[in-house]
């Protein structure tokens, strides 16, 4: 049953063949005329016009394809990267950084280390909207010699409208300010025997507000997450496993202007704020929320630059940033009691005291810098007792400071 | 003749219609680079792969040099809360003079509870969390250095009389030659890779245990690493005061391992053969913690300290409250120096720098 149903088809198959062969010199041939007419036989005629069909279309169909593929690879037309900075922004990405405005130009100069490595990798992203709101991305490596790029870093990225990212990451986010370091195990951590050793980051700037204790929650939080890819796609460039989560859910409220008593001055017990500093108005002091890996309590805002910062850098990665500093940056040393030098370096100075601790953890920072150099008393007066109350704080006391005598 | 011709087309039709398949899958594995008959081997009930990450996993480690890799494994089951694998490679080759120098690799995973007596146990955890080790990132219960690590299991892994089960990861790489013998490089990535081996590992051997959790663990979020090398010619170790050596120093090191909350680490030796003077260790991570059950005994150690504690030859270790927390310091040394005021010193060091009360007497708080 089965073998004679297939036996037939073969059979006309046969038949056709017959047929064909047998009608070869007739104009049309008749299995020809069987065929529908988009039969290739049909509409190529000879073998030598069908040959040179299938030529032709070969050439064309395998130009496309040639064409599609090095499109493909290289990125272009339709396959074309319209992903921004270095690769880490979708377009959905930058529009969650512009109030949802997908008209954003970018323009960017790729991560690249120069020759001999001496200033580790750096590179540039601008991200730019057609009514002028900017924001510009730097990837660089800290300088330790002058707290990390001549002090303006450490005053626009230290600021107590930051907050840190939390679960021990070393980065921190405002509205205005966002930067990350690249995580140590990625590319090395940073260590104070490097002649460049600060920490690499990525950091993100949108312009200056003057609403100091106003921080807009949602544009932090978009600046926050966009760091963090930002980071994460430079690890993953740099062929690093690993990837950080989204901070977002864990960074508390951004800070508000902190209500002081009178001998709790920027929430440290015991610490007496100086008259100079005890009008209200312009001097009322703001200070960073949430577990290190800074404590900033700055006062006196002025285009980015504090009239008097307090700061406690916790996270030795940072620290490292006033290691050169704290040896040499003045004449009168400060010192500690019985161990001397064991327990670290500081000096003081008209307009600043700094001491760079040897903590369990690592290096700490301690620092208290005014504007200027009119209130030297001032300065005198907190630096000591700044580093005991926040020394206990970070677990690194008992710290007492002896100042060199006035002169 | 008629069949024939017709059987003949119908084999085109399908040798060509095969070619199309395979032409087609061809393109499509090559395009994802993927296999489906790899012949790729598995390891430690399954959890690695070869040729999944790892150097010591790779094809090419067996490329040369009459290299084979071995494994052996016993799972853990619901029945029974123990288990092991071991991976290893071992390769041969003939040096310029002519002599044998042979390669050999052995990683061991263990799955179980920490070893029973109190000395072993002591010294089993300052193997893992001791020296350069730092904690697992993704608040994992876990310490790695990138050649040995631990992992304590959620309590769903606890065994019956409730001591916690940890999966440990243990190496031996080193090179023979006719005349001494070397230590190597393991080939295992690092200590994020080795994060990432141990936790797909423990989460395999969990399942067999019939102890997974509802979501398997993970390892993502970068590791830090660890600051500093080991430094030489100190008068005071670790950055602890108290832990001061004066002249005896020229000839020792120390080490600061990891100081986080959950843990702390400050070892001292001697510079030449790396003598043991003392390794000191501070467990505050509740996991940990309940590894270090029942070694500290019922009372005071000495007096004037506070908590539970014993001081035997060769090891001390002390337990207290600290806020609301056991925190246990322990230090391992042999007795030939008194070693008592350097672990008085750590204990309230220590204590103090995570806001506690002093363990030891004579320390002041904050």
């Amino acid at each position: 049953m089965t073998d004679s149903e297939n036996a037939e088809p073969a059979e006309n198959n046969e038949n056709n063949e017959r047929d064909g062969s047998g009608a070869a010199n007739a104009r049309v041939p008749l299995h020809e005329r069987r065929r529908p007419w988009w039969h290739w036989g049909r509409l190529a005629g000879s073998r030598l016009r069908l040959a040179v069909i299938i030529g032709v279309a070969g050439a064309v169909v395998g130009a496309l394809l040639g064409g599609a593929g090095v499109a493909w690879r290289a990125g272009a037309g339709p396959f074309a990267d319209d992903r921004a900075c270095w690769g880490a922004f979708g377009e959905d990405d930058v529009a969650a950084l512009f109030d949802g405005k997908r008209d954003i130009k970018t323009s960017e100069v790729p991560i690249t280390t120069d020759r001999i490595g001496s200033q580790g990798p750096s590179g540039t992203c601008r991200l730019t909207s057609p009514r002028g709101r900017r924001i510009t991305v730097q990837a660089h490596q800290l300088d330790t010699g002058f707290g990390g790029a001549g002090d303006r870093w450490a005053d626009e990225f230290l600021s107590a409208r930051l907050t840190p990212l939390g679960d021990g990451l070393l980065g921190m986010a405002s509205d205005t300010r966002a930067w990350l370091a690249v995580p140590d195990g990625c590319i090395g951590r940073p260590s104070r025997l490097d002649v460049s050793g600060g920490p690499t980051v990525i950091d993100m700037e949108t312009g200056w507000t003057v609403y100091d204790d106003d921080v807009d929650t949602k544009a932090r939080d978009a600046l926050a997450r966009a760091v963090v890819k930002l980071v994460n796609r430079y690890m993953a460039d740099e062929g690093c496993t690993g990837r950080i989560a989204d901070p977002v859910r864990r960074m508390p409220e951004p800070p508000r202007f902190l209500v002081e008593k009178k001998d709790g001055m920027c929430g440290v017990k015991g610490l007496r704020l100086p008259s100079t500093y005890q009008h209200e108005g312009r001097h009322r002091p703001l200070l960073t929320r949430g577990d290190g890996p800074v404590r900033t309590c700055d006062r006196g805002v002025l285009f980015d630059h504090p009239g008097l910062r307090l700061m406690t850098i916790e996270d030795p990665r940072l620290a490292v940033l006033y290691d050169r500093l704290s040896r040499d940056g003045a004449k009168e040393p400060v010192r500690t009691g019985a161990h001397g030098e064991q327990d670290g370096y500081g000096f003081i100075r008209d307009d600043m005291g700094l001491f760079q601790a040897e903590c369990q953890t690592g290096q700490v920072t301690f620092l208290v810098r005014a504007d200027d150099g009119e209130h030297p008393d001032d300065i005198r007066a907190l630096l000591p007792r700044y580093v005991a109350a926040e020394a206990d704080r970070v677990g690194c006391g008992p710290l007492r400071v002896t100042l060199p005598a006035e002169g | 003749m008629k069949q024939l011709m017709g059987g003949a087309r119908r084999r085109t039709a399908l040798v060509g219609g095969a070619v199309v398949v395979l032409v087609a899958a061809g393109l499509g594995t090559w395009a994802t680079d993927t296999w489906p008959f790899d012949g790729k081997d598995t390891y430690c009930w399954g959890a690695w792969k070869e040729d999944s990450g790892p150097g010591f996993l790779s094809r090419k480690a067996l490329d040369e040099d009459n290299a084979s890799r071995t494994s052996k494994e016993t799972a853990p089951t619901p029945r029974r809360q123990r288990g092991q694998c071991t991976v290893s490679l071992h390769s041969e080759r003939v040096g310029s003079d002519g002599d044998q120098i042979v390669a050999e690799t052995k990683i061991t995973v263990t799955y179980g509870p920490a070893p029973e007596g109190a000395g072993q146990r002591l010294e089993w955890i300052d193997g893992y969390l001791g020296d350069r080790a730092m904690p697992l990132p993704d608040g994992l219960p876990g310490a790695t250095d990138g050649k040995q690590a631990l992992l304590v299991l959620p309590e769903g892994c606890d065994t019956r009389d409730g001591r916690p089960t940890a999966v440990t990861l243990d190496t031996v790489a080193r090179t023979v030659y006719s005349d001494t013998t070397m230590s190597a490089d393991a080939g295992l990535g690092g200590s994020q890779s080795v994060a990432r081996l141990l936790v797909a590992v423990a989460n395999r051997a969990m399942e067999k245990a019939g102890c997974a959790p509802a979501e398997p663990l993970e390892a993502v979020s970068p590791m830090t690493t660890l600051p500093e090398e080991d430094e030489s010619f100190f008068t005071r170790a670790c950055r602890i005061r108290g832990l001061e050596f004066g002249k005896e120093g020229r000839d020792l090191e120390y080490q600061v391992g990891a100081v986080t909350r959950d843990f702390q680490s400050c070892s001292v030796r001697t510079q030449r053969g790396d003598g043991r003077y003392f390794d000191a260790l501070m467990v505050a991570q509740p996991r940990f913690s309940a590894l270090l059950d029942g070694v500290t005994g019922t009372k005071a150690p000495a007096r004037g300290w506070r908590g539970t504690g014993v001081f035997a030859d060769d090891y001390k270790v002390v337990r207290a409250d600290c806020a609301g927390r056991p925190l246990t310091v322990l230090m391992l040394a042999p007795s030939l120096h008194e070693t008592t005021p350097y672990f008085t010193a750590f204990a309230n060091a220590v204590a103090r720098r995570v806001g506690c009360a002093p363990i030891a007497p004579g320390g002041s708080s904050r």
